[in-house]
């Protein structure tokens, strides 16, 4: 077993969309064509209306609605270079529409609830997976969550 | 007569760091040890049920291997300690619905030298929801209650001491319990000493991976009449499975499954939080208890630390939190063993640890968005 190499995804018909995306470089939700909702992970028809879905590109800006700073080796590929912080973020897109995301250079003691992040789409090491990811950005840089 | 079901029997073997047996052996040696403190002979069984995660043995060939020939009910869940009452409540529904006379519920695993719950040993690829976490390292229940905890903090401004309480309450409590596969008492200089496992968890914050099986035998009134013990009654149970079950999704982190679980089991029991005279709640990690307290009405959010510290959750106090030292001490035999010393308990067969005059207890099981419990009572 390669314990040097973080869990890859496996994608399916309804996720396949999701990792297109992160390959080409940006990152695209499903979203329902009728209700416009917002879902995430990602479903063949809407939870709520039952219409088609599809993937749609979001601005990658979003804040820190919860983290972890893990200090304790669990995971192949991250049982060493510890700690790392794992946020969940919430997409200003849609209220409650989270990620979770390791935070890109995140120092422990600096992060907090609430914080702004923006996207940076990182290499998975292990194979040709392209990740959405998440860095601390400056307060301005993003405007306010949806409440819609 | 009444079909109303009963709990006539506890089984287990002992919790340890590495059984050296199988999960069916454990498993057959805590379902022999339920029938032989009932009284009941195994030809009298004709129900079993359990839970698991890919890491133990099916119901069926646990029955096979105490003699049973045919089952006329049979469940293997699967899934985590959110069925750890379901397993009891669930048998008993079959037993009122006359769908089986007697059925046994268990639990074996082996929790420590097998399959870890904190490790994710073999997660080379993930599929389904896990694809979008495990890439990032996050992936195993350590540090998905972590985040939670986190953001309690944040809202409530709930502290590292207020869940180092809980631990430290149910250490205090595990001191007398030779069952409890850690004994060794600590204080709060102790408890913060504890090596980091993810931020707000210190390694006293998390459950006691172990091995064992524990068993749980379930029968009609009628049939309890003639057996050995006073057979434990089943005032109200409940289950509360959010949000698909995601620990990602659920919409506040700051509460859990019981939010919705509670205002229903004390609707169902007549009773409420007041009424209770020890509260098994389940503790994969102080995290649990700390909400759980909270949603089931013992105190208000935010509260939990002071409720613990000011001696309101134990011996003297208002309510009994787990008086074995709950899975934290005891050891995570996954929910199970709450049920076992809740039994024990209304029997006034607790020895050092007797919750005095201990008549009605809340047992709950689960975590984050999914889980279960009920309220058993001595009267009958």
């Amino acid at each position: 077993m390669d314990v040097a190499v973080p869990p890859q995804p496996v994608p399916d018909l309804d996720t396949k969309g999701f990792w297109e995306a992160t390959a080409a470089g940006h990152l695209a939700i499903c979203r329902c064509k009728e209700c416009r909702l917002w879902m995430q992970p990602p479903l063949e028809r809407c939870r709520l209306c039952g219409e088609e879905t599809g993937f749609e590109r979001v601005s990658g800006d979003g804040t820190i609605c919860s983290f972890t700073v893990i200090r304790h080796p669990a995971v192949p590929g991250y049982l060493e270079d510890l700690p790392y912080v794992v946020a969940m973020v919430e997409l200003v897109e849609q209220k409650g529409l989270l990620l979770p995301s390791r935070l890109l250079d995140a120092e422990p003691g600096e992060t907090r609830i609430g914080l702004p992040v923006a996207l940076e789409i990182t290499d998975l090491p292990g194979g040709d997976y392209r990740l959405p990811t998440f860095r601390i950005v400056a307060e301005a840089a993003v405007p306010e969550v949806s409440r819609d | 007569m009444s079909r109303r079901p009963v709990l006539v029997g506890i089984g287990r073997t002992e919790y340890s760091r590495n059984s050296g047996r199988t999960t069916l052996a454990m498993a057959a040696e805590a379902t022999r040890g339920a029938l032989e403190d009932a009284g009941m002979d195994y030809r009298d069984v004709d129900g079993f049920s359990t839970f698991a995660a890919n890491d133990s043995v099916f119901g069926a060939a646990v029955a096979h291997a105490i003699g049973i020939d045919q089952l006329h009910w049979n469940i293997d869940l699967f899934g985590g300690g959110n069925y750890a009452t379901s397993v009891v409540s669930n048998a008993a529904m079959a037993i009122e619905a006359g769908a089986c006379e007697a059925a046994l519920a268990f639990r074996s695993l082996n929790g420590r030298s097998g399959h870890r719950f904190g490790r994710a040993d073999g997660a080379l690829s993930v599929g389904g929801d896990r694809q979008f976490t495990g890439p990032h390292g996050y992936l195993t229940p350590p540090q998905w209650l972590a985040l939670w905890a986190q953001k309690h903090q944040d809202v409530y401004g709930s502290t590292c001491e207020d869940l180092g309480q809980i631990a430290i309450t149910q250490r205090t409590h595990a001191g007398p319990n030779p069952h409890a596969v850690q004994r060794k008492q600590i204080d709060m200089q102790d408890y913060l000493a504890g090596r980091w496992i993810n931020e707000p968890f210190r390694i006293y914050d998390c459950a006691l991976e172990a091995d064992g099986a524990v068993a749980v035998l379930v029968t009609t009134e009628e049939r309890a009449r003639d057996l050995r013990h006073k057979p434990i009654g089943i005032l109200g149970h409940v289950e509360a499975m959010g949000h698909g079950g995601s620990f990602d999704h659920w919409p506040d982190y700051t509460t859990m499954y019981s939010s919705e679980a509670a205002p229903l089991l004390w609707e169902r029991s007549g009773i409420g939080p007041d009424d209770v005279d020890l509260a098994c709640m389940y503790d994969c990690f102080t995290y649990t208890v700390m909400v759980t307290m909270e949603d089931y009405g013992f105190c208000e959010k935010g509260q939990a630390g002071a409720y613990f510290s000011e001696g309101r959750a134990t011996y003297g106090g208002e309510v009994v939190v787990n008086p074995h030292g709950g899975l934290i001490s005891e050891g995570y035999i996954h929910g199970l063993n709450h049920t076992f010393e809740a039994v024990l308990q209304l029997r006034h067969q607790a020895s050092d640890r007797q919750v005095e005059g201990a008549e009605l207890a809340l047992v709950t099981a689960g975590a984050g968005p999914v889980g279960g419990a009920m309220v058993l009572a001595r009267a009958n």
